[in-house]
Protein backbone atom coordinates (compact mmCIF):
# COMPACT_ATOMS: atom_id res chain seq x y z
CA UNK A 1 0.00 0.00 0.00
CA UNK A 2 1.73 3.24 -1.10
CA UNK A 3 2.09 5.55 1.86
CA UNK A 4 0.35 3.11 4.20
CA UNK A 5 2.62 3.85 7.14
CA UNK A 6 2.30 7.58 6.55
CA UNK A 7 -1.49 7.34 6.50
CA UNK A 8 -1.58 5.31 9.69
CA UNK A 9 0.70 7.76 11.48
CA UNK A 10 -1.46 10.66 10.33
CA UNK A 11 -4.68 8.91 11.45
CA UNK A 12 -3.18 8.21 14.86
CA UNK A 13 -1.96 11.77 15.29
CA UNK A 14 -4.97 13.68 14.01
CA UNK A 15 -7.20 12.31 16.75
CA UNK A 16 -4.44 12.08 19.34
CA UNK A 17 -3.15 14.48 21.96
CA UNK A 18 0.40 15.01 20.64
CA UNK A 19 0.34 18.10 18.45
CA UNK A 20 4.03 17.82 17.60
CA UNK A 21 3.45 14.28 16.35
CA UNK A 22 0.61 15.57 14.18
CA UNK A 23 2.82 18.27 12.68
CA UNK A 24 5.45 15.64 11.84
CA UNK A 25 2.90 13.19 10.42
CA UNK A 26 1.28 15.91 8.30
CA UNK A 27 4.59 17.03 6.85
CA UNK A 28 5.66 13.45 6.14
CA UNK A 29 2.37 12.71 4.38
CA UNK A 30 2.70 15.82 2.23
CA UNK A 31 6.25 14.90 1.27
CA UNK A 32 5.59 11.20 0.80
CA UNK A 33 2.30 11.44 -1.10
CA UNK A 34 1.15 14.98 -1.92
CA UNK A 35 -0.28 18.20 -0.52
CA UNK A 36 -3.73 17.09 -1.66
CA UNK A 37 -3.33 13.80 0.17
CA UNK A 38 -3.14 15.73 3.46
CA UNK A 39 -6.48 17.46 3.05
CA UNK A 40 -8.05 14.29 1.68
CA UNK A 41 -6.75 12.25 4.60
CA UNK A 42 -7.99 14.90 7.03
CA UNK A 43 -11.44 14.79 5.41
CA UNK A 44 -11.65 11.02 5.73
CA UNK A 45 -10.37 10.94 9.31
CA UNK A 46 -12.82 13.67 10.28
CA UNK A 47 -15.69 11.88 8.59
CA UNK A 48 -15.04 8.70 10.53
CA UNK A 49 -14.70 10.50 13.83
CA UNK A 50 -18.25 11.62 13.05
CA UNK A 51 -19.48 8.19 12.06
CA UNK A 52 -17.94 6.49 15.11
CA UNK A 53 -19.77 8.90 17.41
CA UNK A 54 -23.06 8.31 15.61
CA UNK A 55 -22.67 4.53 15.65
CA UNK A 56 -21.49 4.20 19.24
CA UNK A 57 -23.71 6.99 20.51
CA UNK A 58 -26.94 5.60 19.08
CA UNK A 59 -26.25 1.90 19.52
CA UNK A 60 -26.68 0.75 15.96
CA UNK A 61 -25.86 -2.85 14.99
CA UNK A 62 -23.56 -3.75 12.14
CA UNK A 63 -25.60 -4.79 9.13
CA UNK A 64 -25.45 -8.56 8.50
CA UNK A 65 -23.74 -8.20 5.12
CA UNK A 66 -20.76 -6.55 6.81
CA UNK A 67 -20.42 -9.38 9.31
CA UNK A 68 -20.22 -12.12 6.70
CA UNK A 69 -16.74 -13.53 6.30
CA UNK A 70 -15.12 -11.26 8.87
CA UNK A 71 -15.27 -13.46 11.98
CA UNK A 72 -11.59 -14.47 11.99
CA UNK A 73 -10.39 -10.98 11.16
CA UNK A 74 -12.48 -9.45 13.93
CA UNK A 75 -11.11 -11.96 16.41
CA UNK A 76 -7.50 -11.35 15.31
CA UNK A 77 -7.83 -7.58 15.62
CA UNK A 78 -9.70 -7.68 18.92
CA UNK A 79 -12.66 -5.86 17.44
CA UNK A 80 -15.12 -8.25 19.08
CA UNK A 81 -13.87 -6.97 22.44
CA UNK A 82 -14.94 -3.37 21.81
CA UNK A 83 -17.70 -2.24 24.15
CA UNK A 84 -19.74 -1.25 21.11
CA UNK A 85 -19.70 -4.85 19.81
CA UNK A 86 -22.64 -5.67 22.05
CA UNK A 87 -24.83 -3.41 19.92
CA UNK A 88 -24.44 -5.98 17.16
CA UNK A 89 -24.14 -9.21 19.10
CA UNK A 90 -27.32 -8.63 21.05
CA UNK A 91 -29.10 -9.07 17.71
CA UNK A 92 -26.83 -11.66 16.11
CA UNK A 93 -24.99 -14.91 16.65
CA UNK A 94 -22.34 -14.01 14.08
CA UNK A 95 -19.64 -13.32 16.67
CA UNK B 1 -13.11 33.88 0.61
CA UNK B 2 -13.65 30.22 1.46
CA UNK B 3 -13.75 28.80 4.96
CA UNK B 4 -10.25 27.31 4.78
CA UNK B 5 -8.64 29.95 2.57
CA UNK B 6 -5.44 30.09 4.64
CA UNK B 7 -4.82 26.33 4.38
CA UNK B 8 -1.45 25.30 2.96
CA UNK B 9 -3.22 22.24 1.55
CA UNK B 10 -5.85 22.33 -1.21
CA UNK B 11 -9.37 21.97 0.16
CA UNK B 12 -12.25 20.79 -2.02
CA UNK B 13 -14.62 23.69 -2.69
CA UNK B 14 -17.65 21.52 -1.92
CA UNK B 15 -16.17 20.55 1.44
CA UNK B 16 -15.41 24.16 2.37
CA UNK B 17 -18.90 25.25 1.33
CA UNK B 18 -20.63 22.47 3.26
CA UNK B 19 -18.63 23.14 6.41
CA UNK B 20 -19.32 26.87 6.20
CA UNK B 21 -23.03 26.33 5.72
CA UNK B 22 -23.35 23.71 8.43
CA UNK B 23 -21.33 25.71 10.95
CA UNK B 24 -23.58 28.68 10.32
CA UNK B 25 -26.68 26.52 10.73
CA UNK B 26 -25.53 25.42 14.18
CA UNK B 27 -26.60 28.86 15.34
CA UNK B 28 -30.10 28.48 13.93
CA UNK B 29 -32.99 26.77 15.71
CA UNK B 30 -32.93 23.04 15.09
CA UNK B 31 -35.52 20.35 15.63
CA UNK B 32 -35.38 20.23 19.43
CA UNK B 33 -32.77 22.81 20.37
CA UNK B 34 -32.74 26.59 19.97
CA UNK B 35 -29.79 28.27 18.28
CA UNK B 36 -28.31 29.14 21.68
CA UNK B 37 -28.74 25.58 22.93
CA UNK B 38 -27.16 24.07 19.83
CA UNK B 39 -24.18 26.43 20.08
CA UNK B 40 -23.82 25.56 23.76
CA UNK B 41 -23.61 21.90 22.74
CA UNK B 42 -20.94 22.70 20.17
CA UNK B 43 -18.97 24.83 22.64
CA UNK B 44 -19.17 22.16 25.33
CA UNK B 45 -17.88 19.54 22.90
CA UNK B 46 -14.93 21.78 22.09
CA UNK B 47 -14.21 22.48 25.74
CA UNK B 48 -14.12 18.74 26.41
CA UNK B 49 -11.67 18.37 23.54
CA UNK B 50 -9.41 21.13 24.87
CA UNK B 51 -9.38 19.54 28.30
CA UNK B 52 -8.58 16.12 26.84
CA UNK B 53 -5.73 17.59 24.81
CA UNK B 54 -7.14 16.48 21.46
CA UNK B 55 -8.10 20.00 20.31
CA UNK B 56 -6.32 23.33 20.60
CA UNK B 57 -8.38 26.36 21.60
CA UNK B 58 -8.32 28.97 18.82
CA UNK B 59 -7.57 32.63 19.41
CA UNK B 60 -11.00 33.39 17.94
CA UNK B 61 -13.57 30.82 19.01
CA UNK B 62 -16.45 32.97 17.87
CA UNK B 63 -19.34 34.43 19.82
CA UNK B 64 -19.31 33.57 23.53
CA UNK B 65 -22.03 31.07 24.34
CA UNK B 66 -24.14 32.16 27.28
CA UNK B 67 -26.64 29.30 27.52
CA UNK B 68 -26.04 26.90 30.42
CA UNK B 69 -26.71 23.30 29.43
CA UNK B 70 -28.44 21.01 31.92
CA UNK B 71 -26.07 18.57 33.61
CA UNK B 72 -27.45 15.58 31.71
CA UNK B 73 -26.86 17.30 28.37
CA UNK B 74 -23.30 18.25 29.37
CA UNK B 75 -22.64 14.64 30.32
CA UNK B 76 -23.90 13.34 26.96
CA UNK B 77 -21.95 15.94 25.02
CA UNK B 78 -18.69 15.32 26.84
CA UNK B 79 -18.78 11.53 26.70
CA UNK B 80 -19.65 11.53 23.03
CA UNK B 81 -17.07 14.19 22.21
CA UNK B 82 -13.97 12.69 23.81
CA UNK B 83 -14.75 9.11 24.78
CA UNK B 84 -17.18 7.60 22.28
CA UNK B 85 -15.85 4.12 23.00
CA UNK B 86 -17.34 4.38 26.50
CA UNK B 87 -20.93 5.08 25.47
CA UNK B 88 -23.20 2.12 26.14
CA UNK B 89 -26.91 1.47 26.47
CA UNK B 90 -26.88 2.07 30.21
CA UNK B 91 -25.42 5.52 29.56
CA UNK B 92 -28.20 6.21 27.06
CA UNK B 93 -30.88 4.94 29.43
CA UNK B 94 -29.51 7.11 32.22
CA UNK B 95 -29.67 10.15 29.96
CA UNK B 96 -33.36 9.50 29.34
CA UNK B 97 -34.03 8.86 33.01
CA UNK B 98 -32.36 12.16 33.82
CA UNK B 99 -34.65 14.13 31.54
CA UNK B 100 -33.55 14.05 27.91
CA UNK B 101 -36.01 12.78 25.31
CA UNK B 102 -34.81 10.23 22.77
CA UNK B 103 -35.04 12.86 20.02
CA UNK B 104 -33.11 15.45 22.03
CA UNK B 105 -30.43 12.85 22.63
CA UNK B 106 -30.24 12.13 18.89
CA UNK B 107 -29.91 15.81 18.03
CA UNK B 108 -27.11 16.20 20.59
CA UNK B 109 -25.22 13.21 19.16
CA UNK B 110 -25.65 14.59 15.66
CA UNK B 111 -24.33 18.03 16.61
CA UNK B 112 -21.36 16.69 18.59
CA UNK B 113 -20.47 14.32 15.77
CA UNK B 114 -20.50 17.09 13.19
CA UNK B 115 -18.59 19.58 15.31
CA UNK B 116 -15.96 16.94 15.95
CA UNK B 117 -15.84 16.36 12.21
CA UNK B 118 -15.24 20.06 11.48
CA UNK B 119 -12.63 20.34 14.21
CA UNK B 120 -10.66 17.22 13.33
CA UNK B 121 -10.57 18.37 9.73
CA UNK B 122 -9.23 21.80 10.71
CA UNK B 123 -6.64 20.19 12.97
CA UNK B 124 -5.70 17.80 10.20
CA UNK B 125 -4.87 20.55 7.74
CA UNK B 126 -3.16 22.64 10.41
CA UNK B 127 -5.56 25.57 10.73
CA UNK B 128 -7.31 26.94 13.80
CA UNK B 129 -10.80 25.72 14.65
CA UNK B 130 -13.35 27.82 12.82
CA UNK B 131 -15.30 30.36 14.94
CA UNK B 132 -18.79 29.44 16.08
CA UNK B 133 -21.52 31.77 14.78
CA UNK B 134 -23.87 33.98 16.73
CA UNK B 135 -27.17 32.40 17.79
CA UNK B 136 -30.21 33.15 15.65
CA UNK B 137 -33.64 33.78 17.14
CA UNK B 138 -36.55 31.41 16.74
CA UNK B 139 -38.03 28.25 18.10
CA UNK B 140 -37.10 24.66 17.26
CA UNK B 141 -39.55 22.86 14.98
CA UNK B 142 -40.19 19.97 17.43
CA UNK B 143 -41.27 17.79 14.50
CA UNK B 144 -41.02 14.09 15.29
CA UNK B 145 -41.29 11.77 12.28
CA UNK B 146 -44.37 9.60 12.62
CA UNK B 147 -42.65 6.79 10.73
CA UNK B 148 -39.84 6.39 13.28
CA UNK B 149 -40.13 3.13 15.22
CA UNK B 150 -37.93 0.97 17.38
CA UNK B 151 -35.79 -1.30 15.23
CA UNK B 152 -32.35 -2.46 16.38
CA UNK B 153 -30.74 0.79 17.50
CA UNK B 154 -31.27 2.24 21.00
CA UNK B 155 -33.27 5.04 19.46
CA UNK B 156 -36.23 4.95 17.07
CA UNK B 157 -35.33 5.03 13.38
CA UNK B 158 -37.23 5.39 10.13
CA UNK B 159 -37.33 1.95 8.48
CA UNK B 160 -36.20 1.13 4.99
CA UNK B 161 -38.89 0.39 2.41
CA UNK B 162 -42.60 1.17 2.48
CA UNK B 163 -42.74 1.33 6.28
CA UNK B 164 -40.57 4.46 6.11
CA UNK B 165 -43.27 6.36 4.24
CA UNK B 166 -42.65 9.42 2.11
CA UNK B 167 -40.03 10.82 4.48
CA UNK B 168 -38.08 7.57 4.42
CA UNK B 169 -38.20 7.53 0.63
CA UNK B 170 -36.88 11.10 0.53
CA UNK B 171 -34.14 10.52 3.09
CA UNK B 172 -32.96 7.20 1.67
CA UNK B 173 -33.37 8.00 -2.01
CA UNK B 174 -35.59 5.02 -2.60
CA UNK B 175 -32.82 2.54 -1.78
CA UNK B 176 -32.34 0.47 1.39
CA UNK B 177 -29.70 2.07 3.56
CA UNK B 178 -27.43 0.61 6.26
CA UNK B 179 -27.86 1.73 9.83
CA UNK B 180 -25.08 4.31 9.68
CA UNK B 181 -27.18 6.16 7.09
CA UNK B 182 -30.41 5.79 9.10
CA UNK B 183 -29.29 6.14 12.73
CA UNK B 184 -30.10 9.86 12.98
CA UNK B 185 -33.44 9.61 11.18
CA UNK B 186 -35.44 10.50 14.29
CA UNK B 187 -34.09 14.01 13.60
CA UNK B 188 -34.20 14.18 9.80
CA UNK B 189 -32.24 17.44 9.50
CA UNK B 190 -29.33 15.88 11.39
CA UNK B 191 -29.43 12.90 9.04
CA UNK B 192 -29.45 15.16 5.99
CA UNK B 193 -26.42 17.06 7.29
CA UNK B 194 -24.58 13.83 8.07
CA UNK B 195 -25.25 12.43 4.60
CA UNK B 196 -24.09 15.65 2.97
CA UNK B 197 -20.75 15.33 4.74
CA UNK B 198 -20.55 11.61 4.01
CA UNK B 199 -20.90 12.19 0.27
CA UNK B 200 -18.14 14.80 0.27
CA UNK B 201 -15.69 13.47 2.83
CA UNK B 202 -15.98 9.71 2.26
CA UNK B 203 -17.42 8.89 -1.13
CA UNK B 204 -20.48 9.33 -3.30
CA UNK B 205 -23.07 6.93 -1.96
CA UNK B 206 -23.96 5.76 -5.46
CA UNK B 207 -20.33 4.67 -5.92
CA UNK B 208 -19.75 3.14 -2.51
CA UNK B 209 -19.26 -0.36 -3.89
CA UNK B 210 -17.11 0.85 -6.80
CA UNK B 211 -13.63 0.34 -5.42
CA UNK B 212 -11.99 1.66 -8.58
CA UNK B 213 -13.71 5.03 -8.20
CA UNK B 214 -11.35 7.65 -6.79
CA UNK B 215 -13.27 10.30 -4.89
CA UNK B 216 -10.35 12.05 -3.20
CA UNK B 217 -7.48 13.86 -4.89
CA UNK B 218 -4.27 12.13 -3.90
CA UNK B 219 -5.82 9.04 -2.28
CA UNK B 220 -7.06 5.79 -3.77
CA UNK B 221 -10.01 3.99 -2.20
CA UNK B 222 -7.75 1.46 -0.41
CA UNK B 223 -5.78 4.34 1.06
CA UNK B 224 -9.04 5.93 2.20
CA UNK B 225 -10.03 2.69 3.90
CA UNK B 226 -6.71 2.55 5.76
CA UNK B 227 -7.49 5.86 7.41
CA UNK B 228 -11.14 5.02 8.04
CA UNK B 229 -10.31 1.68 9.61
CA UNK B 230 -7.58 3.09 11.83
CA UNK B 231 -9.70 5.95 13.14
CA UNK B 232 -12.62 3.64 13.87
CA UNK B 233 -10.34 1.16 15.63
CA UNK B 234 -8.94 3.93 17.83
CA UNK B 235 -12.48 4.99 18.66
CA UNK B 236 -13.36 1.34 19.32
CA UNK B 237 -16.27 1.47 16.93
CA UNK B 238 -17.40 -2.05 16.08
CA UNK B 239 -19.70 -0.81 13.34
Amino acid sequence: MPGGDLLLAFADAVIGADLAALDIARAALAEGLSLAAVSSAAAVAANFTKNDRIANGLGIPTDPVALEGTKELREQLGINDFRSAINTFRHSTAG
Amino acid sequence: MTLYAESAYPVRPDLAAAHASQLDQLGAPGTWGSGAQRLAIAAEARTAGYEAGVLEAPADGGVAVEFALPEVARRVVRRNAVSPKDVDQAFYNDALSDGLSDAEYVEIVGIVSRVTNFDVFARGIGVALRPLPAPQPGEPSRERPAAAVMEKAWVPTIPNGPDGGELGAELYGGQPKPYILRALSLVPDELRAHIELEQIQYTRLDRIFDFEYQHHEGLTRPQVEIIAGRVSALNECFY
